[in-house]
């Protein structure tokens, strides 16, 4: 079990020093606990606290990388089971496999479809992260070519899919460089493989038939002096894949099994590939690896991968827009509130329940609540005006009638004056929006 | 009482040996020298003092009295020097700026004697009923600040007028300053620019105040007379709770306590005295009967008590002075959040039950509201009611002052059963009914005994900080232990907040004994 903040404090200097940045010991403490600092910062720390806690601050699951400089991409480092905990780290990579049984011309054209899987979400580009290269024709020469290809025509980071230390090893020497994902050893081939992986210096990828040889052959791995693991249990059957990665990541942050302390990859190929690729992507997979490059098929998967690692430690808030209750026409009245849910909801209800068409404007104060976002000059006359201007509600209305929150009676006459709004100051509680509406706004 | 061990404002008297021909020493030197011997630690003293030093030491045949003031440290600062013995003790005062009430001391330096206690409201009301408003119109209006210190100095010095005309004494007999106030109110105290404490990331110009002169302030005192702020932790967590803390003996036992100040503020700090953890989580004003429709402060006619039979029929209310009530107060206002709860006439979400048929339940201009008093019985011959804009606000208060305690256990993984004490500060401390601020589910439900009330503390910490240089001392130290929680930060207060938004709460199993009740 990971060391709470409290016991980590007990071993800290309690200098209250603020040298690691934090205001006070027991900050540091806490951000140690929660993996967000490291012990280094701290200058006073005694050797023996530091044996104590490197251990129990190492991360349950270890840091990899794929790949050679800024370009490279990382794996692992995750805390927990459920997101909502406290947050998924590390996407997972997406890699398309292209096998080296096609021809070279046709190769060529398959890795442009892969560089060109980008999509535009939220005004970010993402797309795939891999180009995995299958050796299935059983020719050493064909394979060492098509993986130079891949290098050749891809920025994309490279998995060597190729249990043969031969093969692998010509394909190193081409393309070493680039520090592929190497796929992967196994019960026969792991010294091999184990020994070219320290040699290039990259990730590799140890493969068990089950859960049990999986662990021993990690373990072999690691005593063999090698710490850049890629998990693979073998399973290809959806229902087991999701069994094992359950269970991988539950034995590492649960029980800190230092076996299974690194990240996963799994494949989905078939019929059901992008579905299963879904669930894979939902359940601890850092790596996901298939055969299809329609773009039909990756744009589901990187939005879905995109939501999973949202980071929901964010207030709880909707997006900022004009909202419609009933069906509002141009002459019906606009009210202003913030984009913090419970705020928003409770003038919806009350709006709803006064049975009159409404717009409703809900600013953006980081998911704040009126008197809160005021407090902190996050609603203020000038963010106001701009909103009114880029929501929209300008072309919607006919009228230019406002009507604010009575807690914000004090910020009606700059509003006023910033927007050329005429402004109403509504009730300062919700409940009577429906005894205002029919005092004060007549059609 | 005997003579105090250290009060940040001491009186020495020495007699020097003249000089003699042939010796070189300086008037100072051979002042700072008696001074160092009685003291024990290093003297110094500024061009003031040294101006008028040679004719005051040899007025009365180089026998002087001189005002050392400390800060806890083993360095001495001569306030003042006079000729001769001095005549009579030197007093000091004790200040705790209230954003809504100042209060003020007059104590004895030398027995530590309390001589009188004077409250007003803060004149800087004037300007905005909150924090908030006022920091707004420090930076929104010129010569705001200067507005704003002027109104809390002269609220100050009113207080200060009261004390010397009710103890007789002079305004120079008046010799040092303790204050103790929010971050806020300590900023605009001294003048200092207070507009980043609500911006984010929410940043206090200064955490740790340099001792100032009365004069420099504007304080009716010995003009020259050390004027002390108490420390404070962060934007919202301030001086009037780190010396608070540090004077109801927080910690003492080693154990687990929690120290929470029932404001408008809702202070709260968790801790060991070792490790200490502290957040401020707005409950905001309703339980000081501010923005409740019939609220008002704990004053004589304000109601208490409340108790409701079933369904709401009959309505006991008692007001403060058991004469006619004209409004309801914060214990009052919880005792018929629980009172109401336990009539059916509310159910767990705070909303009345919509079928009642008692006749004190009607629909008014404000929503539906529920009769607690109907005017022929109350002192202005209006009802006392509460609205469901009331009781929803009522409801708010309360789980924001759970929800900061909740996350400050959960951010260092303790139970609330891990708490072994739990100190209630503030005005509004002195008027609450443990067993119903439980059973709304403000108080956690732990065992009565481990209930404390400790009344207006930080007026007690400004106190204990000028009566001993020590206890300034360790209010520093308080001070920089505490870690400083930021709610806003994450969801975890959210979620907290939202869970208890309940009576007592949407976890029962943290309220056992009001289950057992029901």
């Amino acid at each position: 079990m990971a060391l709470t903040g409290l016991a980590i404090y007990k071993l800290l200097p309690k200098t209250n020093c603020k040298e690691c940045g934090q205001a006070t010991c027991l900050a540091f403490a806490m951000q140690i606990a929660a993996g967000k600092a490291g012990l280094d910062t701290c200058p006073h720390v005694s050797a023996e606290a530091r044996e104590t806690l490197s251990a129990a601050s190492e991360p349950p699951v270890a840091l990899v990388r794929i790949g050679a400089g800024e370009n490279a991409l990382e794996i692992g480092n995750e805390t927990v089971l459920f997101r909502h905990d406290k947050r998924f780290v590390h996407p997972t990579g997406i890699g398309i496999i292209v096998p080296d049984t096609l021809d070279d011309g046709v190769l060529a054209e398959q890795i442009g479809r892969v560089n060109r899987l980008s999509f535009d979400r939220l005004g970010q580009i993402h797309g795939v992260d891999l180009l995995a290269v299958r050796h299935e024709s059983g020719d050493p020469e064909r394979y060492v070519r098509a993986v130079r290809a891949a290098a050749v025509h891809t920025p994309l980071n490279l998995v060597l899919l190729c249990a043969e230390p031969g093969t692998a090893e010509r394909a190193l020497e081409a393309v070493g460089e680039r520090k592929p994902l190497l796929h992967a050893a196994h019960a026969e081939n792991l010294e091999a493989m184990v020994a070219l992986a320290r040699r290039y210096d990259l990730a590799l990828a140890v493969r068990g038939r089950n859960l049990e040889e999986l662990a021993e052959l990690s373990g072999r791995a690691v005593q063999a002096g090698h710490k850049q693991l890629v998990l693979d249990s073998g399973a290809r059957d959806v229902g087991r894949v999701l069994a094992d990665q359950t269970q991988i990541r539950r034995l590492a942050v649960n029980k800190r099994f230092r076996p299974f302390g690194f990240p996963t990859i799994c494949l989905a190929a078939g019929e059901n590939a992008v579905l299963d690729a879904a669930v894979y992507i939902g359940k601890y997979a850092a790596v996901v690896l298939l055969e299809t490059a329609d773009p039909a098929d990756l744009l589901p998967l990187i939005t879905w991968r995109l939501n999973v690692y949202t980071d929901p430690q964010k207030p709880i808030a909707i997006e900022a827009k004009v909202y419609e209750v009933g069906n509002p026409g141009p002459e019906d009245p606009v009210f202003l509130t913030t984009n913090f849910s419970l705020t928003y909801f409770c003038v919806r209800g009350d709006v709803e329940a006064a049975r009159v068409p409404a717009y409703i404007l809900p600013v953006d104060t980081d998911g704040t609540s009126v008197l809160t976002a005021w407090a902190a000059g996050k609603m203020t006359p000038e963010k106001i005006g701009t909103f009114l201007e880029s929501s929209g509600i300008t072309k919607r209305v006919q009228h230019r009638r406002l009507i604010i929150p009575g807690g914000l009676a004090v910020l009606s006459g700059k509003l006023r004056e910033v927007t050329g709004w005429e402004v109403l100051v509504g009730p300062r509680e919700s409940a009577a929006i429906p005894a205002f509406l029919r005092e004060y706004w007549s059609r | 009482d005997g003579q105090l061990a250290d009060p940040l404002l001491r009186r020495v008297t020495v007699s020097l040996v003249p000089p003699e021909p042939g010796e070189t020493a300086d008037d100072w030197g051979r002042l700072a020298l008696a001074l160092a011997r009685e003291t024990g630690g290093e003297v110094r003293a500024d061009l003031a003092v040294l101006r008028e030093l040679p004719a005051v030491l040899r007025a009365r045949d180089w026998t002087v009295t001189a005002d050392l003031g400390t800060a806890g440290g083993p360095e001495h600062e001569v306030v003042a020097v006079q000729p001769g013995r001095a005549a009579g003790p030197a007093y000091g005062v004790a200040v705790d700026l209230g954003t809504t009430t100042v209060a003020a001391q007059l104590v004895d330096l030398e027995s530590g004697r309390v001589l009188g206690t004077a409250g007003t409201y803060n004149r800087q009301a004037a300007y905005g009923d909150d924090v908030i408003s006022r920091i707004i119109f420090a930076g929104e209006h010129s010569g705001g600040r200067r507005r704003l210190q002027e109104a809390v100095v002269n609220t100050v010095n009113s207080l200060l007028a009261e004390l010397r005309r009710l103890c007789g004494i002079e305004r120079d007999a008046v010799r040092a300053a303790v204050c103790a106030g929010n971050p806020t109110m300590s900023h605009l105290f001294l003048g200092v620019d207070p507009a980043h404490i609500r911006l984010e990331p929410y940043t206090p110009a200064a955490n740790f105040w340099p001792p100032c002169r009365a004069d420099d302030l504007g304080l009716d005192l010995h003009p020259r007379a050390p004027v002390h702020v108490l420390p404070g932790v962060a934007s919202y967590l301030g001086g009037d709770i780190t010396g608070g803390l540090t004077a109801s003996g927080f910690g003492a036992e080693g154990r687990t306590a929690l120290f929470v100040d029932i404001g408008t503020n809702g202070e709260m700090v968790l801790g060991d005295g070792d490790w200490l953890i502290g957040c401020s989580c707005s409950a905001g004003p309703a339980f000081e009967g501010s923005g409740i429709t019939c609220g008002m402060r704990a004053v004589s006619g304000a109601i208490e008590r409340v108790g409701a039979t079933p369904g709401g029929f009959e309505v006991v209310c008692r007001a403060i002075g058991d004469g006619p009530p004209a409004g309801v107060c914060g214990s009052g206002l919880i005792a018929a959040l629980a009172g109401l709860r336990r009539a059916g006439v509310i159910n767990r979400a705070g909303q009345f039950e919509p079928d009642l048929e008692t006749p004190r339940f009607r629909s008014g201009d404000a929503g539906e509201e529920f009769v607690l008093v109907w005017a022929r019985e109350t002192a202005h011959g209006r009802d006392i009611v509460l609205t469901g804009a009331d009781l929803q606000n009522l409801l708010r208060a309360k789980a924001a002052v759970y929800a900061g305690l909740r996350t400050l256990l959960a951010a260092v993984n303790l139970d609330q059963q891990d708490i072994s004490r739990v100190y209630i500060a503030g005005g509004f401390g002195r008027f609450l009914n443990l067993r119903e601020a439980v059973a709304i589910g403000m108080l956690p439900d732990i065992a009565p005994e481990r209930y404390t009330f400790v009344g207006n503390s930080s007026l007690r910490g400004a106190r204990a900080a000028l009566l001993s240089g020590r206890r300034l001392a360790e209010i520093g130290e308080t001070a920089r232990r505490i870690t400083y929680l930021e709610l806003g930060e994450g969801t975890r207060f959210m979620e907290e907040y939202v869970s208890a938004l309940f009576l007592p709460h949407t976890d029962m199993g943290l309220f056992p004994s009001v289950r057992e009740c029901e």
